[in-house]
């Protein structure tokens, strides 16, 4: 248990912050959401109605989708684009997919390589591209979800305030939308800029994120 | 296509509908307050009128020594058929012939929260009560 736990801390840390913040997420929102409603008349809903809304739902689909969103460019565009000096990035002259050798496919397979890595064809292409094609998917399904939810929770709106509801294509045009999905897709790529460009000049000693301590600001591709 | 997969695409789309309306289950209560509300109106019952109102609507009808049941049936609101509801969380509304009716969903059931309703291009309806 104790092995268990020191070999997946990273991951434990994180999902523990994860499900901490979401928790937390909605006991704020439903507060704030209890407030709104008395302010305008309505009455108080419990924890359990607004877990299940439109109005959290929505709050929790357009951030995924950004972070996931997030993750699939910074997965693919460096495949392709280098940034010298960067830890993020691979070293200038190897952009795009590399070899056989340098990818360790079929006849290249070590003994214990992934056993789609060593077929050919179909599986190894869907295997060399499993982690795009997983992040993609969560990408889209997280913004299917926010159109769904974020139609449901702006026609809420729209007849609290005595306007028409609209239809889901009349919403993933609307400014709402794109202003929910905009405001979190800047965020993410102005934090994805700031790694990939301080990572050249600043270290965090110890970490994989950074070069180790006394690398040159001019070494890319070197993890800590 | 196994089971399973079945029974979560069935699911995935239970859900998306819900999520997206809610539709038929949720829509008969609304549109029952919005049906007693008007036939209150039409019988000249004021008192049962603005019982099927909410607080603030009722509220807003009293003015000076007119009571709300006096107030509403003096309205002579339009109302109509029924031509669609729509659901939405805790708001609906009730498209009528003559009329469109908003209701709010209240722990006791729906209660009207506008009624003689103009529509107003991009604006909110302007109605003859309202919260």
């Amino acid at each position: 248990m104790r092995r268990f736990v020191k070999d997946n801390a990273l991951s434990l840390f994180f999902l523990t912050a994860f499900v901490l913040s979401l928790v937390g997420q909605s006991f704020a929102g439903h507060a704030a959401a209890n407030e709104r409603q008395i302010a305008e008349g309505g009455t108080a809903v419990s924890w359990v109605e607004y877990v299940t809304s439109a109005e959290f739902t929505v709050d929790v689909a357009e951030n995924w989708q950004s972070e996931y969103l997030q993750f699939l460019l910074f997965i693919l565009a460096t495949v392709y684009l280098v940034q010298r000096g960067s830890p993020e990035s691979k070293e200038p002259g190897k952009e795009g997919g590399e070899s056989d050798a340098d990818q360790q496919v079929g006849r290249h397979a070590e003994p214990d390589s992934p056993p789609w890595a060593r077929n050919g064809g179909l599986r190894q292409g869907l295997y060399g591209n499993s982690l795009g094609l997983a992040m993609g998917g969560i990408f889209l399904l997280s913004w299917l979800a926010q159109s769904v939810t974020g139609t449901a929770s702006y026609n809420a709106d729209q007849l609290a305030q005595l306007q028409d509801p609209v239809s889901w294509g009349e919403y993933v045009v609307s400014a709402d939308f794109w202003n929910r999905t905009l405001q979190n897709w800047q965020s993410e790529f102005l934090a994805v800029l700031s790694m990939v460009a301080l990572s050249i000049y600043l270290r965090q000693r110890g970490s994989p994120e950074s070069k180790p301590v006394g690398a040159p600001h001019h070494a890319t591709g070197v993890e800590g | 296509m196994s089971m399973k997969i079945k029974s979560m695409l069935v699911a995935a789309a239970a859900l998306t509908a819900c999520l997206t309306g809610c539709a038929s289950a949720e829509d008969a209560p609304a549109e029952d307050a919005a049906r007693q509300f008007y036939a209150a109106v039409q019988g000249r019952d004021g008192e049962r009128a603005c019982a099927l109102l909410a607080p603030e609507a009722a509220e807003s009808l009293r003015t000076g020594s007119e009571t709300c049941a006096a107030a509403v049936v003096g309205l002579d609101l339009p109302g109509g058929d029924i031509l669609g509801v729509q659901v939405w969380g805790d708001e609906a509304q009730v498209r009528m012939t003559r009329d469109t009716v908003f209701l709010h969903r209240f722990p006791k059931g729906w209660l009207v929260r506008g009624a003689g309703c103009e529509p107003r291009g991009d604006l909110p309806y302007d109605c003859e009560v309202k919260t």
